[in-house]
């Protein structure tokens, strides 16, 4: 176990990509956009030596999407890189290139979220059934069940 | 020889969860691997979301039977972090002897699995019997054998007396002789040695590179453990080691789990000899204020996390849970590249899945579209053939 990264490490490193803050103890929250998510994720991991993602949590708060990597290395600090997505065109590059762990949480996202991860090998169905239906994403926060649509199971059982 | 898709699962009635493998195997070599996970969504996350702080623990004591303690001590421990909460320091202690106990027999569970995977069944009743004496601990703990309902927002539900506390320390005895015996079997048997070294290598590098964890990372000389890494409850006050290896194999995993054991029995008598006084709960707010908490817990399989965000109400806005399961799906695809068809049971029992339920095999021959279907029991009966006849070769 190295020395746990500060603020100011961390800021120096991603080098303006965007802008980190100290949330608690050991956990340190970088904000940027979609168009630098590649460039912040390969400073953690290169400068920053990220080699553990974490999860890559997704979030729709009812008006944006919003991902964010959790990432830690040898320093045990959790560097949080989060990015927003608009409703109207969730779409972000994939980055299973530089972490192939990514590569299954991305399609667990794309499954219950419908976020389209560009360049992804094999963006398949993961968590739900071969039956659920397309374009319905059970995690966002306008989804409702809706009584006629089959879901799943036998059908005409329900 | 033509490449052929081999898909195994999902369904076992007598086993865990549903999984479905599509393995391309050239001859009895395996070429790549895709699984199916979804025959076991529930929606927890969604529903989760619905529900109140109070009412969503046992919602979450129900994610898996296995490691119950970990997801709800997972969720109270990010709740707390939210709402700036003093937990009592009976509270930890008790949290994280039941949070070992669990561990043990979750271990004990898997070197069952794993010695059935094998047709070591001896072995399998041992374990299972011994997997008993902690089961009653927990029962006699908490009043329950499987879903424990220890935890709340706050603290623990029920107390330790200096009876329950005596009567541990008996049942600790018996399970270290019991497990002091695993130590050397393992070390020392040649059909476990046959069968599991040099079987699903991952390298240092891989494991990381393939977001490996728990005893599947250690095992690859990846010292990650989230007890010392990211300390909660009550690890960093009492002495006790993370355990790796090097050897990369299932054999290395198997001493991974055995050494962990070891560690957990002193971790459990450590917080039984020393176990704080006073409350075990204090009372929490029906709120919690706007936060966004990631909260790590080492579960018996390995780093879960539970991303928690909170917005001034009594429910959480999103809850999003990572398994070590899924974590480790990865290495295992890539561990099975390059290995025999005999070796798939025993590779897929090492990472310890929280689901290891596979029934049937249907072989399909992608030239002449010829199938036929196989049991996992037929598997289970061609592996030990194959080892046998490999053997006497």
């Amino acid at each position: 176990m190295t020395d746990p990264l500060t603020l100011g490490s961390v800021t120096e490193a991603m080098n303006g990509v965007g802008t980190a803050e100290q949330v608690s103890r050991n956990r340190i929250r970088i904000k940027t956009n979609p168009g630098r998510l590649h460039k912040s994720l390969l400073l953690a991991h290169t400068i920053l030596t990220c080699d553990h993602l974490i999860q890559i949590s997704a979030v729709d708060n009812g008006t944006i999407f919003e991902l964010i990597y959790h990432m830690t290395g040898p320093h045990q600090t959790v560097i949080s890189i989060a990015v927003e997505l608009p409703r109207e065109k969730p779409e972000v590059m994939t980055t299973s290139g530089i972490m192939p762990a990514s590569g299954i949480y991305e399609r667990q996202i794309h499954d219950l979220m419908g976020i389209e991860f560009k360049g992804h090998p094999g963006l398949t169905r993961l968590i739900l059934n071969e039956d659920w239906p397309k374009n319905e994403y059970p995690m966002r926060k306008d989804w409702k069940p809706d009584p006629g649509t089959f879901y799943g199971g036998i059908r005409g059982e329900t | 020889m033509p490449e052929i898709l081999l898909p195994i699962g999902p369904q076992h009635p007598a086993l865990k969860e549903p999984v479905n493998f599509k393995i391309v195997v050239d001859g009895e070599t395996i070429v790549r691997l895709d699984l199916d996970i979804s025959y076991n969504h529930r929606g927890i996350e969604k529903a989760a979301e619905q529900r109140d702080f109070v009412r969503v623990v046992p919602l979450l004591a129900r994610v898996c039977g296995i490691c119950s303690h970990s997801h709800t001590t997972a969720f109270v421990k990010g709740i707390e972090e939210a709402m700036q909460l003093e937990v009592p320091a009976r509270a930890q202690y008790i949290r994280t002897i039941v949070a070992e106990l669990e561990r043990m027999h979750s271990h004990l569970l898997w070197l069952g699995v794993a010695a059935h995977e094998i047709g070591f069944n001896t072995l399998f009743m041992w374990t299972w019997r011994d997997r008993e004496i902690i089961q009653d601990m927990l029962e006699e703990t908490t009043g329950n054998r499987v879903i424990y309902g220890v935890n709340e927002v706050g603290g623990v539900r029920c107390d330790l007396t200096l009876d329950l506390i005596r009567a541990s320390f008996e049942h600790l005895q018996k399970l270290e002789d019991r497990i002091t015996q695993y130590v050397g079997m393992v070390k020392n048997d040649e059909t476990l040695h046959m069968r599991f070294s040099g079987v699903g290598k991952l390298s240092k590098a891989d494991a990381l590179k393939y977001g490996t964890v728990g005893p599947t990372a250690r095992a690859s000389g990846v010292d990650y453990d989230i007890r010392k890494d990211d300390s909660y409850l009550a690890y960093d006050e009492m002495p006790w080691k993370v355990v790796t290896d090097t050897h990369g194999d299932v054999f290395g995993r198997t001493l991974v789990r055995i050494g962990e054991m070891q560690e957990s029995l002193t971790i459990v008598r450590f917080c039984l000899e020393n176990l704080p006084e006073g409350p075990i709960a204090v009372k929490a707010p029906k709120t919690a204020p706007p936060a966004e908490v990631l909260s790590r817990y080492e579960a018996p399989r390995g780093e879960l996390v539970h991303f928690i965000r909170t917005n001034n109400t009594d429910r959480v806005e999103r809850l999003d849970i990572r398994t070590p399961t899924l974590a480790n799906w990865t290495a295992v695809a890539v561990s099975l590249v390059n290995q025999n068809i005999a070796d798939i049971p025993v590779i897929v029992a090492a990472i310890d899945p929280c689901l290891s339920c596979t029934s049937r095999i249907t072989l399909l021959n992608g030239r002449n579209k010829k199938t036929s279907l196989m049991t996992w029991d037929e598997l289970r009966s061609y592996s030990g053939e194959y080892y046998r006849r490999k053997r006497c070769a």
